[in-house]
């Protein structure tokens, strides 16, 4: 469902990633790790349309259509979701109506009409308590003031709502103590369907343990260097990212 | 043909106003005062500092009349809920056709301030220009000198009104200007809503002064929502004395006029005196709205906080100049002041001016000024979602302004500015709002 293609992206003239190939199957996990600097956000942000970032060679498929031609809010109506790395704190625009702003912009593109309130109430509910998400949370203005943990939940709780065809988690385990991973796995885990599509950007295995991938892919300096299956985030767990620097100098002393 | 010059104009016009009134001679004489006074002060130029920033070039082609009687249909007119003192005033005069005076507890006065001239001129004469504030002020001296009409609010020790007070002002027609006049006198231990709103159809000039003295304890929500027609000129006065304790929360809402200006003066005249100021501006095209605010502390343990926000679009250009000034004798202050502009264009220009100038040593005093674009993360966030990049924009908008008329306690008010917010930016509302 979703095809990368030599993707080569530059921003602000500086060449981040470097020839991505990468072809992901519903109902397929894939887990993309890799040390800071990797390219692994520059990659989450180019699928999900952010301005700033050229594509200088190679495309993105999604269903077969030419994703780099749509902008952000077409990918999203198409089912594409982003999980923030950092979500954006909008003072003044409540939760609730944001995510109903949303799901109906969706539905809109479908050539649906707008959501039922009392649907969309059960359907905000129910999705609610996958995440323990408490209800006070959906009249507050989005994101504001929330703790850390708070704003990684509400995105997989916005994700639970969209019910998108393929979803980017970017690095949402970064800053979760294990109680909220769980929260987060188990939400993820729930939405993981034969129709849908994963791809779990991280720095660290931890949250492969929970989210458990069908392939790894270890990015390194702008390329894939290495792909494998569930077992390649244990070993890199143990032995690092140092192996896959590609600089020379560096490379040796490792060896060494 | 050239037009005479502004202030002769006025000069010329004031023997004729003279001759049609019969009021007692203290009102008279305040009015000869403020003509001499006006004849000194002249039509403000960009030469003096506090009109540096507000070019007045544009009145002085005109040859500014005394309205007319004319008619409005109800339906242009603002509401307010049924329950409202409804006072409305038609180019200047009192419209009852228009109005509905409902009965007021005790010996309060909600009328013409016209009307209780004659029947009433002793809850005027002691009263009247009695507020500080705005002496240098050329267009609330030819108010003084010119007011024919407004509104009178009178509340005797104890009032307390649970129905909110509506005074709409509506000025239709070409080259006419209005000099309309409230004066509130809120004794101890009173409380009130008072909305006034100004509006209208056509080039006139509107130049509104509010006298606003509030006695110990009383307590207050007043706004002032000005929507005047597109090509008119706004230039009013508000000003205000509070007593011990008293309370007032003020709201200015600027949307229309092709130039508007409102100076505003309060002055904090007994201890534990608090005054909350809220505004919001929206401003397009080639609008310029202009705020010039100075809260003075005179008494120990007085409150204050200014919160003035704009959104600009297009060419529009908004100035806010506020000033705190806290005398020797104020300690215990604690003064806010808060300007937030949101630009929606390049070409748009915000000027913040704030000011402090504090004589007491043992006070709490801050002020702070942003201007700024849209939040582009914020954008992002919301179209990564599915909302359309318009629509997001909107809702950013919105959320900026919505925040001021979230201040609003009276609900009929709030809820109608909400749903006028929504529908310029061409938002659906869920209930509740957002």
């Amino acid at each position: 469902m979703l095809e990368i293609h030599n993707l080569h992206v530059t921003v602000e003239g500086r060449d981040i990633l470097k020839g991505i190939d990468l072809t992901i199957q519903p109902g397929e996990t894939h887990a993309i790790m890799g040390p800071n600097g990797s390219g692994k956000s520059t990659l989450a942000n180019v699928i999900a349309g952010r301005e700033g970032y050229t594509v200088t060679q190679g495309g993105i498929r999604f269903d077969g259509k030419n994703l780099l031609e749509m902008d952000a809010e077409t990918r999203a109506c198409e089912g594409l979701f982003l999980a923030f790395q950092y979500p954006v704190e909008i003072p003044g625009v409540a939760n609730l109506y944001f995510l109903k702003a949303a799901v109906n912009a969706v539905r809109k593109y479908r050539g649906e009409s707008p959501v039922d309130a009392m649907d969309f109430w059960e359907l905000v509910r129910e999705r609610m308590e996958l995440v323990k998400m408490d209800e006070s949370m959906l009249k507050r203005s989005v994101n504001e003031g929330f703790s850390g943990g708070e704003k990684k939940r509400n995105e997989i709780f916005q994700m639970a709502v969209l019910q998108p065809r393929f979803a980017v988690l970017d690095e949402t385990d970064s800053g979760l103590d294990i109680d909220a991973l769980k929260v987060v796995a188990d939400g993820v885990n729930a939405l993981r369907s034969p129709e849908r599509g994963f791809l779990v950007i991280t720095h660290y295995q931890r949250l492969l343990d929970y989210i458990v991938p069908d392939h790894v892919h270890v990015l390194v300096n702008g390329k894939i260097a290495r792909s494998g299956g569930k077992e390649l985030a244990v070993e890199l767990e143990e032995q690092g990212y140092a192996l896959y620097n590609e600089e020379p100098g560096r490379a040796r002393r490792v060896a060494a | 043909m050239t037009a005479p010059l502004f202030s002769d104009l006025y000069r010329q016009r004031f023997a004729d106003s003279m001759a049609r009134r019969h009021e007692p001679d203290a009102i008279a004489k305040l009015r000869r005062t403020a003509l001499d006074r006006f004849g000194k002060l002249g039509l403000p130029t960009r030469q003096q500092e506090l009109w540096r920033l507000t070019d007045l070039s544009a009145l002085q082609p005109i040859a500014w009349q005394r309205p007319g009687e004319a008619s409005v249909s109800a339906e242009v007119l603002p509401t307010l809920g049924k329950t409202s003192h409804r006072l409305v005033f038609v180019n200047g005069r009192f419209t009852p056709s228009l109005s509905r005076l409902r009965n007021l507890p005790g010996n309060a006065l909600v009328a013409s301030l016209g009307q209780a001239l004659l029947t009433h001129p002793e809850l005027i004469e002691p009263h009247l220009e009695r507020v500080p504030g705005l002496k240098d002020h050329a267009f609330a001296t030819l108010n003084t000198a010119f007011w024919e009409d407004g509104a009178l609010v009178h509340l005797p020790h104890g009032t307390v009104l649970d129905t909110p007070i509506h005074l709409v002002f509506h000025t239709t027609g070409n080259h006419l200007a209005a000099h309309p006049r409230i004066l509130l006198t809120m004794e101890a231990n009173t409380q009130a809503t008072v909305v006034v709103e100004y509006g209208g159809q056509g080039q006139y000039l509107n130049g509104p002064v509010a006298e606003l003295a509030l006695g110990e304890n009383a307590v207050l929500e007043y706004a002032q929502i000005q929507e005047e027609a597109p090509t008119a000129f706004h230039l009013g006065g508000i000003r205000i004395r509070q007593e011990r304790a008293s309370q007032v929360q003020l709201h200015l809402i600027s949307l229309g006029a092709q130039l508007a200006r409102t100076d505003l003066e309060t002055l904090l005249d007994g201890e534990g005196a608090s005054c909350q100021l809220n505004s919001l501006t929206l401003a397009r095209d080639q609008q310029f709205s202009d705020s010039h605010v100075r809260v003075e502390h005179a008494q120990p343990h007085g409150t204050s906080e200014q919160v003035f926000k704009a959104v600009l679009d297009d060419q529009a250009r908004t100035v806010f100049d506020g000033m705190i000034h806290v005398r020797q004798h104020a300690q215990k202050t604690d003064a806010r002041q808060l300007n937030r502009n949101l630009l929606l264009s390049k070409q748009a220009q915000a000027q913040a001016n704030p000011r402090l100038e504090i004589l007491a040593d043992d006070v709490k005093c801050g002020h702070g000024s942003t201007t700024g674009f849209l939040n582009v993360d914020a954008e992002f966030y919301l179209r990564a979602r599915g909302i359309p990049a318009v629509q997001a924009r909107a809702l950013l908008v919105y959320a900026f302004a919505n925040d001021s008329l979230n201040r609003i306690r009276l609900m009929p008010l709030r809820e109608r500015l909400t749903r006028w917010l929504a529908t310029r930016l061409a938002l659906d509302l869920l209930e509740g709002g957002t």
